[in-house]
């Protein structure tokens, strides 16, 4: 039910502002200079927003990107500190001389790079892949550094992630990732 | 930051090719022309945002875009040069009774589609027309002839 | 996702209206093709971001009735509210009063003093002292006034 009644019809008043006592124009001066400084603030925000972007605070830029190694120089990591949701990226993983054993190297690499990151492909394609312990462990064939693996992602959950990687009986490396919308 | 080049890129392009292209004669946005307008903004949308389709990205193209015609407009303000480059100069068409040949001509326009403005205005004649001037926005003003009597 | 989806149009939404509104009002008869195309660029742009990945029919379905009830909740509260009508639409704007122009708020505005004189001459004035006032209507529109010398 409305609470006040509209009338059918009502007399025509002089309800618009006048300028000059002559012309009807509603003109409100005060709220449109303040809303010229709203304006200039806003303009200055954004300026802030794309500068920002451009440097890659929201990712895909340079403060975007990020580097990890463990200790033992094992694993080499590169990734993007801040990824966006569904848009596609690329991890990329450097094995040192002592992850590769007898021929072979091991990867194990966390549930959440799978799931919330949204890891599409893995290449090379690993020769085994075993589930456990939170995550998958993966097995190359290799011969000598340096080798590469490329991980191509495409996170779609947005939110904090964290993840970790490494060589199983060593010590892996701890990564947040933040995915924005 | 690829999409910020894109989108710098994109508006630049777009603001030529469009200034090439359209204030055609007839000056009115056609069928057509809507056609090539929704085209072409498609078009270098896709370019534009590429294979990002986040809302972040889209959200900092957009503030990219206006912040470019904010600037764009305010250089357009300074100098009368520049706006006369992008916008074009109002141009006589019909003066007195007399066709502006040069400018009939280089626009690409037919008596008729001055005669198309008049008719809106309720002029029926050639005669009746004592000036017409091609806006920047490609319309067309008619002047009607003042009436003897007032003169 | 549903919520994402609706949380992303309403914003989308919300995000162009604040953009249109202060990438400026030109004068509406003035507009000119390449801002033609600029609009179809700033809504595709947002399109973009607001649909994403999730091009299916019922996204899109839902994206539209949320982006109608918002405008129409946004219609509603306009009426109700002049302060908010004021916000979203502003005001009016006297551009040149009684021989005088405005010059702060032409500058502001990005108007020249040829474009005044454009609407002038479609309405068929011909010089700008037969003006006697020029408005800047909310819509983009400015509204000339001749000046009635002849009948004084």
């Amino acid at each position: 039910m409305p609470t006040q009644e509209v009338p059918f019809t009502k007399p025509v008043e002089d309800s618009v502002p006048k300028v000059d006592n002559a012309i009807a124009v509603g003109e409100d001066l005060d709220f449109q200079r303040r809303w010229w400084k709203f304006e200039r603030v806003i303009w200055s925000f954004f300026l802030l927003i794309l500068l920002c972007d451009a440097l890659g605070l929201f990712g895909r830029g340079w403060l975007a990107k990020a580097h990890a190694r463990t200790p033992d120089g094992a694993l080499d990591l590169k990734y993007e500190r801040i990824e966006r949701a569904s848009t596609p990226s690329i991890m990329t993983i450097k094995l040192g001389p002592s992850a590769i054993q007898n021929g072979q190297a091991h990867l194990f690499l966390s549930d959440d790079v799978i799931r919330p990151m949204g890891a599409q492909r893995i290449a090379p394609q690993p020769a085994t892949s075993v589930i456990g312990n939170g995550g998958i462990t993966y097995t190359f064939p290799a011969t000598a550094p340096p080798a590469t693996i490329t991980i191509a992602l495409e996170p779609s959950f947005v939110g904090a992630h964290h993840f970790h990687l490494g060589i199983p009986g060593s010590e892996p490396i701890h990564a947040t990732v933040v995915v924005v919308p | 930051m690829y999409t910020l080049v894109h989108a710098i890129v994109g508006y630049f392009f777009l603001m030529i090719v469009v200034r090439v292209l359209t204030r055609r004669p007839g000056a009115q946005m056609t069928l057509f022309e809507f056609v090539i307008v929704f085209l072409m903004g498609g078009v270098i949308i896709l370019s534009t945002v590429g294979n990002d389709r986040s809302v972040t990205n889209c959200t900092c193209a957009v503030i990219c875009v206006g912040f470019l015609h904010r600037a764009t407009s305010w250089a357009k303000a300074k100098s009368p040069r520049l706006g006369a480059f992008l916008d074009g100069t109002p141009l006589v068409l019909l003066k007195k009774g007399q066709w502006q040949d040069e400018v009939m001509q280089g626009m690409r326009l037919a008596p008729e589609d001055v005669m198309a403005a008049a008719r809106t205005k309720g002029i029926r004649s050639f005669e009746d027309i004592d000036y017409a001037i091609l806006e920047r926005n490609g319309g067309i003003s008619v002047m009607e002839k003042e009436e003897e009597g007032d003169k | 996702m549903a919520i994402a989806t609706i949380l992303r149009a309403i914003f989308g939404y919300v995000f162009l209206i604040l953009m249109v509104r202060i990438v400026g009002r030109r004068p509406g008869k003035q507009i000119t093709p390449f801002e033609f195309v600029l609009i179809f660029y700033l809504g595709g742009l947002t399109l973009t971001g607001m649909v994403g990945q999730e091009v299916s029919f019922s996204n899109a379905a839902c994206q539209i009735l949320t982006i109608a009830c918002t405008h129409y909740g946004i219609a509603i509260a306009r009426q109700k509210s002049p302060r908010l009508a004021r916000v979203l639409d502003g005001t009016p704007l006297t551009l040149l009063e009684g021989k005088q122009w405005r010059a702060n708020t032409m500058s502001r505005m990005r108007i020249a003093d040829d474009d005044v004189m454009a609407m002038a001459r479609d309405q068929g004035v011909r010089t700008l002292d037969k003006i006697d006032t020029a408005v800047l209507e909310r819509n983009g529109e400015i509204s000339i006034i001749p000046a009635e010398s002849e009948e004084d």
